[in-house]
C-alpha cells in the first residue's frame, strides 16, 4: 500500500491517425484534489477513460490505490463522465441502487446509504419519480449521488462543473470538499481553469496529449513568480502594453492583468498608471493557472517552468 | 452468475416487463388466441336461426319432394330450413302438369314480396325442365351464406338425381348405397398415441411458427432499441465504468430474453386454461390440437436460441448507430436468413424430410424456424435435431464474438454511421 491513489506510467492512446494521449505519466496522491487541466481536445477525457478501462491504453501501466488496475480496484472509483447519463424511465431510487450494484455494492447496503444522500441534495421527495420527470438540475444531483453512493475511495469527475448553474456549482463544490475531508481522493478535469483552480491541491496541465507541467498548485505558481499585476482603473489603458518591463497584458477593458518581465520592478508601472489613469486597484498577484498554461504552451516563460 | 451480471439482467428484465406494451401484449395475446379458437367453433355451431324458405316449382312435379327434402336437411345435426309450404296440387293427376305461366308469375311476385318484407329469407325457383337440365335459382336477401346455400344445393340436387334414377327405372335408395363414397380420415401416429387429425394440428403448427418468427424479431428489435437508447441517454459510459461491455451485452440479452419467456409462460398457462374451459361445453365439436412436450420444449428452446442469435446481431447494430432510423439499413441484411426461412417454409412443410428442408434446418439463422416446423409436423431423427442445435449454438457463439467486439467499440462512438467495412475493422481491432 503506498500513498498514491492513481499512478499513470507512460500511457498512450492513438485513434485512427491521430494521437490522443502520448506517454503520459502522473501521480495522484491520496486524499488530494487533483485537477487535470487543458483545452478541449487535449486528451483529458481519453486519459480518464483509460483509467476506467472504458478505453484500453495502447501503451503504459495504470495503478489504482497501489495495485495494478483491474475491475476490483476500479470498483473503488466513482466515475462521472462528461456526458452525464441516467436511464430515463427508471425510478430514481432504483436507478441509484442499481448503479451502486454495478460497482459491486449490495442492494441492501445501497438502499441503506441512499436516504442521507437524497436528503442532503434535496432529492428526497423525488425518490419515487422517474428520471425523465426530474429537472436538469435534479438530474445533475442524481448523477452525483450515482457516482458516490457506493462509497468510492477515489472520485473521477470529467468536467464536473459543466452545465451547472451557480447554485449547482456551490452544492457540487461543497459536496466534493466534504468527501475530501472524509478521506476521498478527487480527480477532476476541466478546460475552464478558473472554475476549478481554487479547488485543486495539485494540477497537471496537458496539451495535445502531452503533459505540459504538473505539481502542487502552490509550487506551480511559485515557480512562475509573483510578477503579475492586477490593475483596475478608469480611463484609456492602451499605453500600458508599451511600457518598459511589461511582458504581456491580458486586457479586460477597465481591468488588466499585466505580466512583468522577469526581475522587473512594478513601481514604474504604478507611477505611470497613477499619472495617466484613475486607479481603483493595484495589486501584485500570482499568475492564474490559465496564464501559466498559455505561457507554457506558447513558449513564453519556458525558462521559468 | 456474478452479482453485476445479475444486477444488469434484473434491470433489463424489470424495464421490459413493466412497460404498458408488455402488459397489453401479455393480456391481449391469449385473448386473441382464445378468440381465434373459440369464435370459429361457436360460429360453426350457432350459425344463426334456420332459414325461412319457399319453393317455386314451375314443373309442377317437384314441389312436395323438394319441400320435404329441405325440411329434413340437417347441418351439424340440426334442421337448417323452415319451409313455407307452397299451394298443394289440386289432385294427383294435376301434379304432373306444368304450372301455367300466369299462376307461376303470380306466385313469384308474392314470394318476392314476402322476401323483401322480411317474412321469408328466400325461395328456390325450379324451372320446368329442372330435372333434365339440372338448373335452379335461389332468390334471397342474403346470398353470401355459403354453407347454407351449399346445403341447399346438395339437397335439391339429391331430389333431382333421385327423380332421374326413378325415371330410368332404378331404385334411388339402392343406388345411393352402391355409390357410397370413400370417407378418408387422417390419423396422426405419435408417441402420444393415435389421434384423428382434422387439419387442426397443421393450422396450430403454423400459428406457432408465426408466433416464433414474430417473437424472435420483436424481442430482437427490443434489444436494438434499448442499446440505442443507452447511447442516446449517454448512460452507457456510466455503465461501462462499472461493468465490462461483455457483461452489459450478456445481461441485456438474458434480461430481455427472460421477459420474452415470461410472456410465453403467461400465454401458455392461459391457453391451457382456455382449453380446459373449452373442453366441457365444446367437447367433440372442436378438435383441440395435440401439443406434445417435445413441441413445447422445442418452441422454448428455438425461441431462446433464435432470439440470442438475432438479438446479438441487433445489439451490434444498435451500438454502431445513433438512431433507430439509421439502424434500418444495417438491420435488413441481418434479417435475410429468417425471412428466407419464412419463404422456404411451405416447401419444408410439403416435404419435411426432403433435401431442402433438411439442409435449411441446419443453417443457424434459419434453423430456429425450419427445424421447429419439422419437429412439429414429423419427428426428425434425433441426430438431425442435435446437429441443428449444435450448429445453431456454434453460430450463436460466433455471432456473440463478433457482436461483443462491435458493441465494445460502438457504444462509445457517436457521429457518422459506420459502413460495413468500418464495422469489420472494429471487429478486427477491438
Amino acid at each position: 500500500m503506498n500513498d498514491k491513489a492513481i499512478v499513470l506510467r507512460g500511457i498512450g492512446k492513438a485513434f485512427a491517425g491521430h494521437v490522443a494521449v502520448k506517454n503520459l505519466s502522473l501521480e495522484v496522491p491520496r486524499n488530494s484534489v487533483f485537477g487535470l487541466l487543458g483545452p478541449n481536445g487535449a486528451g483529458k477525457t481519453t486519459t480518464l477513460r483509460m483509467v476506467m478501462n472504458i478505453l484500453g491504453p495502447d501503451t503504459g501501466e495504470i495503478e489504482i490505490l497501489g495495485r495494478p488496475a483491474d475491475q476490483a480496484t476500479r470498483d473503488r472509483i466513482g466515475y462521472m463522465p462528461e456526458e452525464r447519463g441516467l436511464y430515463p424511465r427508471m425510478v430514481l431510487e432504483e436507478q441509484l441502487v442499481f448503479m451502486a450494484a454495478t460497482k459491486g455494492m449490495s442492494r441492501k447496503e445501497a438502499e441503506m446509504r441512499l436516504g442521507p444522500w437524497l436528503e442532503r441534495l434535496g432529492l428526497a421527495d423525488w425518490r419515487k419519480k422517474k428520471t425523465n420527470e426530474l429537472s436538469k438540475g435534479m438530474q445533475q444531483k442524481a448523477q452525483f449521488v450515482a457516482t458516490v453512493l457506493h462509497e468510492p475511495d477515489v472520485l473521477i469527475m470529467d468536467e464536473p462543473m459543466s452545465g451547472l448553474d451557480p447554485v449547482g456549482m456551490d452544492v457540487m463544490r461543497e459536496a466534493m470538499l466534504d468527501l475530501v475531508r472524509g478521506g476521498t481522493t478527487i480527480v477532476l478535469s476541466s478546460h475552464q481553469m478558473e472554475a476549478v483552480e481554487r479547488l485543486c491541491d495539485r494540477v497537471a496541465l496537458i496539451n495535445r496529449g502531452e503533459k505540459v507541467l504538473d505539481g502542487a498548485v502552490s509550487d506551480v505558481k511559485a515557480r512562475h513568480g509573483k510578477n503579475t499585476v492586477a490593475l483596475a482603473f478608469d480611463g484609456d489603458g492602451s499605453f500600458i502594453e508599451s511600457l518598459p518591463g511589461v511582458a504581456k497584458v491580458s486586457d479586460h477593458g477597465q481591468y488588466v492583468e499585466v505580466r512583468l518581465e522577469d526581475g522587473a520592478d512594478p513601481q514604474p508601472l504604478l507611477r505611470e498608471a497613477a499619472a495617466r489613469l484613475r486607479v481603483r486597484r493595484f495589486e501584485i498577484v500570482e499568475p492564474s493557472l490559465h496564464d501559466i498554461f498559455v505561457e507554457t504552451v506558447t513558449g513564453h516563460g519556458k525558462e521559468a517552468a | 452468475m456474478s452479482a453485476k451480471l445479475w444486477a444488469v439482467v434484473r434491470r433489463e428484465y424489470l424495464e421490459r416487463v413493466r412497460t404498458k406494451g408488455f402488459v397489453i401484449g401479455t393480456v391481449l395475446g391469449p385473448l386473441l388466441m382464445g378468440a381465434m379458437m373459440i369464435i370459429p367453433a361457436f360460429a360453426a355451431r350457432a350459425g344463426g336461426k334456420p332459414l325461412k324458405v319457399a319453393v317455386l316449382d314451375r314443373s309442377g312435379a317437384l314441389q312436395p319432394a323438394v319441400e320435404a327434402a329441405l325440411r329434413e336437411a340437417l347441418f351439424d345435426g340440426k334442421p337448417r330450413f323452415e319451409v313455407q309450404a307452397g299451394p298443394a296440387p289440386a289432385s294427383a293427376e294435376a301434379a304432373a302438369v306444368p304450372v301455367g305461366p300466369a299462376a307461376a308469375g303470380a306466385r313469384e311476385a308474392a314470394l318476392k314480396k314476402s322476401v323483401l318484407e322480411g317474412n321469408l329469407d328466400g325461395y328456390v325457383d325450379l324451372p320446368g325442365d329442372a330435372v333434365t337440365s339440372g338448373n335452379a335459382s335461389y332468390y334471397g336477401r342474403n346470398v353470401s351464406n355459403r354453407i347454407d346455400l351449399r346445403t341447399m344445393e346438395r339437397t335439391v340436387s339429391d331430389v333431382l338425381v333421385s327423380r332421374r334414377l326413378a325415371d330410368a327405372g332404378l331404385d334411388p335408395a339402392k343406388v345411393k348405397t352402391l355409390t357410397k363414397e370413400l370417407d378418408l380420415k387422417t390419423i396422426r401416429l405419435s408417441e402420444g398415441g393415435e389421434r384423428e387429425d382434422r387439419g387442426a394440428a397443421l393450422i396450430f403448427s403454423l400459428i406457432l411458427l408465426m408466433i416464433l418468427y414474430a417473437s424472435i424479431l420483436m424481442w430482437g428489435q427490443m434489444v436494438l432499441t434499448s442499446v440505442i437508447e443507452e447511447k442516446t441517454s449517454r448512460v452507457v459510459e456510466v455503465m461501462a465504468a462499472g461493468v465490462s461491455s461483455t457483461t452489459l451485452l450478456a445481461g441485456k440479452l438474458l434480461g430481455v430474453g427472460a421477459a420474452g419467456l415470461t410472456q410465453f409462460l403467461v400465454w401458455s398457462l392461459s391457453l391451457f386454461g382456455v382449453s380446459l374451459a373449452m373442453a366441457g361445453p365444446l367437447a367433440g365439436s372442436f378438435p383441440m390440437p395435440e401439443i406434445t412436450p417435445l413441441m413445447l420444449v422445442s418452441f422454448v428452446l428455438f425461441f431462446l436460441l433464435g432470439f440470442l442469435f438475432y438479438a446479438a446481431l441487433y445489439a451490434a447494430i444498435g451500438s454502431a448507430v445513433n438512431t433507430v432510423q439509421e439502424a434500418q439499413s444495417l438491420a435488413f441484411p441481418v434479417m435475410v436468413p429468417i425471412i428466407l426461412a419464412m419463404v422456404c417454409f411451405p416447401a419444408a412443410l410439403e416435404a419435411p424430410d426432403g433435401a431442402l428442408a433438411v439442409t435449411i434446418s441446419m443453417i443457424p439463422g434459419m434453423s430456429p424456424l425450419i427445424m421447429f416446423l419439422r419437429i412439429v409436423v414429423l419427428t426428425p431423427p434425433l441426430w438431425q435435431i442435435g446437429l441443428s442445435i449444435l450448429l445453431l449454438v456454434l453460430g450463436i457463439v460466433g455471432v456473440l464474438w463478433v457482436a461483443a467486439r462491435i458493441y465494445r467499440v460502438g457504444i462509445l462512438m457517436y457521429g457518422k454511421k459506420p459502413t460495413f467495412p468500418e464495422l469489420l475493422k472494429w471487429v478486427r481491432h477491438a
